[in-house]
Formats: C-alpha cells, structure tokens, sequence
C-alpha cells in the first residue's frame, strides 16, 4: 500500500519539524536565548558576526520548517474525509496552513541574509533583525483560521475520523496565539517578542500542534487502513 | 455534476463522489463510547480546552503577581485608579448571568423552551451589561493617560497587565455571548434536550469559566493589589 505509506510519511513530517527546526535553531543560536527587542546593537551584530554557524542553522530550520507543507496535506485529506461532499473546511486549511508556512519560512530567510553580509552598517542589520523578528512572531491570523478550520471539521464530523479532543486542542491553540500582536507594543517584558506569553508560548503550542495532529493522523491512517487490508484479502479469496 | 444520482466516477478524485456511499464503510461505532461512571458536563475533550484555557490565564496572573513584588507600593496605587465598584458591579452581573445560565440548563431539560430562552437572553443582556461598564472602565483609564502600549515600569506594568488581562477576558465574554446565542437558536428550533446536551452543557461550562476567570482577575488586580 504505497498511497499508505506515503500518508504515514505525511503525518511523521509534523513531529519532524519540531525535531529538525530545533536542531537547526540550536546551531544558529536562536535557541535557547534568542535575541529580544531589548538586545543591545553590539549583541544583535556579534549574533549574526557568526555567519557560518548561523547561516548553516537557519538553513537546516527552513527545511525543518517546510515539514509543515506535507502535514498539511495529510490533514487535508482528513478532512475531506470528514466532510464530503462539500470539503470547504478543507480547502480553508490548506490555504491557511500554506500561508502560515510562508510566514514562517520568509523571516528564517531573512535572518539568514541578515548573516549573508555581517560587516554592513549595525544600523540597517537592527532593523532588518526587528523586521525578521516582528514578521516571524507576529502574523497569527492565516494560523488561528487553520486552527479553527481544523477544530470545527472535527467537531461536526459524525464518524470520528479524528478524536474529538483533538478539535478542542486546536481552538486552545488558536487561543494561544492571541497574545502575540503585542510584541508590536513592548520592548521588553513577558509580552516582548522574546517574552514568555509571545515567543515560548507560541513555539509550546505550535509544537503541540505538530506532534498532536501527525500522531492523531497516523493513528487514524493506520485504524483505516486495515479494513482495505481485508477486503482486498477478501477479493482475492 | 449533471448526474448526481450516479455516485461512484471513477474519474473524478475520490472526495468528489463517495460521500456517503463507498467511503461509509468505516460505520460511526468505529470509536464506541467507552462506558462511564460519572457524568462530565459537555465532554471530555472540552476539559482540555477549558483547564488549558484557565492554565494560561493562571500563568499571566502569575507573572502579574510576579512584578508586584518588585513594586508593591506602585501596584497599590495604580489599583486605587481602577473604578472598583465597576468591578464589584461587574462580578455580580457575571455571578447573575451563571446563575441564569444554571436555570437555563434545568427548563431545556425540562422541556420548558419558552423559559429557558428568556434566562439564555437574560444571561446574554448580563454579558452586554458587563462589556458596556468594561468600555467605560477602558474609556476612563485611557483618558487619564493608561494606555494598553505603556512601557514595562511603574505603574506602566500594572495597566499593561491589567489591560491584557482583562483584554483576554472581554474577548471570552465576546465568544460566549456568540456561543449563547447559538443555543438560544437551538431553543428557539425546540431542539429535544437528548439531542442537544452536550452542545448545551459545553456551552454553559464555558459561560462558568468566563465568570471564575472574571472572579480570579477582580480579586487579584482589583481588590489584592490594592492591599
């Protein structure tokens, strides 16, 4: 069942990105601390001074990041599945999610021509660091739409494709990213960018998206994937 | 699809035809209710949203009662700007509104539609109460110079706080309000109680959680600060 196996490689991508966005982050130095509004210019132009190590990292974390596109896929068809005829949820999902994809991909990129010239003015490498920074935390919209896309096929599907916690887990997730548009009014504090209720609640939460939904999906790829199992064994008999 | 009482074409992707028909396979007993004790209001998975919910406003009351220690005196001073007997009017007007919300939950289960709507509109009224003292409050703090993009000091930390908190909360009072209206709908269809419990249930414990979140934020940004 080669259809099968591709849908399980789809729902392993949600854990994978965490795993391979983490590690890229790592390298760079995004993580553990990253830079916040409050950073110094010394700090911000020493971060990316470290061109190699940093440009490397943020590589790998846009592979690591782009893990979300098969995902996405994968719940899609889900959701499909859940709604027949008229798969608008669907549709809505798949837009959203490829938007939030982008906006995450695009601030990685820019951090990395951030290090692509290090010598420049510290000047414009502070403000292409903000807009870096404000671009990746900020944009929780297309997010929050897909989170509630998700929640509410789950919740009106009469079949159970999916465990209905999952729906619920999915509006707290959209809930979880309220607070982030006010990094655009803080420095510092625990609702600057790098503050905990902005940068270290959305990465838990969107964390717990990824894993959640790629193990719930391949729960249920499996579950379904036996009864075809036994009417082709059936058919050949 | 000029035909649509042909449901199986092999040549439109499988979403488009098999609907109900050949994808029915999986039958809706697929995941059987597991047998239960007790009784959870609305479901299971509802609970995780709900603590999940209160976990995060738990956490940002922590942070706030964090910074407080740093700056007691200042906290003091900015709770003394809060109008209190707002607040005070506005715990009760929430109180009053689970209460109405309780009764609403007994008369759809008693079949009494006519009544349960008008405690589900009552209880509505109470959270349009609360947001109409909530933008008088907000009116009267921005125009004495708190605004919600203060800086991270002073009593600037307080409001900030303060206007997150509550922020947060207005929005729940804002979903609720929707979500009563949705039951209000399924009242005014005469939709049998069997049918509609735990879309009811669910929606009332989410009406309750809104007014303990209320009672959590009041007592400490209102009344504790201002010890």
């Amino acid at each position: 069942m080669l259809t099968n196996r591709i849908l399980v490689l789809c729902a392993w991508a949600g854990p994978a990105t965490v795993v391979v966005a983490m590690i890229g982050w790592l390298i760079a130095g995004v993580l553990p601390v990253p830079l916040g509004s409050e950073s110094s210019v010394e700090a911000v132009v020493s971060f990316y001074s470290h061109d190699t190590r940093v440009i490397a990292g943020l590589v790998i974390s846009t592979i690591g990041v782009s893990l979300v596109f098969p995902l996405i896929a994968v719940i899609a068809v889900y959701m499909v599945r859940m709604e027949g005829r008229t798969p608008i949820l669907a549709f809505l999902q798949l837009i959203t999610g490829a938007a939030t994809g982008v906006c995450l991909l695009l601030p990685l990129l820019l951090m990395t021509t951030i290090a692509f010239r290090p010598d420049r003015s510290p000047e414009l490498t502070m403000t292409l660091n903000d807009i870096a920074w404000l671009l990746f935390i900020t944009p929780i919209a297309p997010f929050m739409i897909q989170n509630v896309a998700i929640g509410v096929a789950i919740l009106n599907d009469k079949r159970q494709t999916l465990p209905r916690w999952v729906g619920y887990v999915n509006f707290w997730i959209a809930f979880s990213f309220i607070p982030d548009p006010l990094a655009f009014f803080f420095h510092s504090g625990p609702f600057a960018w790098r503050g905990i209720f902005i940068f270290w609640l959305a990465l838990t939460t969107y964390s717990v998206f990824l894993v959640v939904m790629g193990l719930t999906l391949r729960k249920a790829i499996r579950e379904s994937a036996d009864p075809d199992v036994s009417a082709v064994a059936a058919a050949a008999a | 699809m000029t035909h649509p009482q042909v449901r199986v074409d092999p040549d439109l992707p499988e979403f488009l035809w098999d609907s109900d028909g050949a994808d029915a396979a999986p039958p809706p007993a697929r995941r059987p209710a597991k047998a239960r004790d007790g009784h959870i209001p609305g479901e299971a998975g509802l609970w995780i949203f709900i603590l999940g919910d209160m976990t995060l406003f738990a956490a940002i009351l922590i942070a706030f009662l964090w910074e407080r220690r740093s700056d007691p005196v200042v906290f003091e001073q900015s709770a003394h700007q809060l109008i209190q007997p707002i607040g005070a009017v506005n715990t009760l007007v929430l109180l009053l509104s689970s209460y109405l919300v309780v009764c609403a939950i007994f008369a759809h289960r008693g079949g009494r539609y006519p009544q349960a709507r008008r405690l589900v509109a009552g209880a509505v009224s109470c959270a349009a109460v609360f947001a109409g003292l909530k933008a008088f409050e907000y009116y009267s703090a921005i125009s004495s110079g708190h605004t919600p993009s203060g800086h991270m000091q002073g009593s600037g930390t307080f409001f900030t706080f303060y206007f997150v908190l509550t922020g947060l909360h207005l929005l729940h009072v804002i979903v609720g309000t929707a979500l009563l209206l949705v039951w209000q709908a399924m009242l005014k269809r005469r939709r049998s109680w069997t049918g509609s419990q735990k879309v009811a249930e669910g929606i009332a414990s989410y009406w309750h959680m809104v007014d303990l979140l209320w009672v959590a934020i009041f007592t400490l940004v209102y009344l504790v600060s201002a010890e």
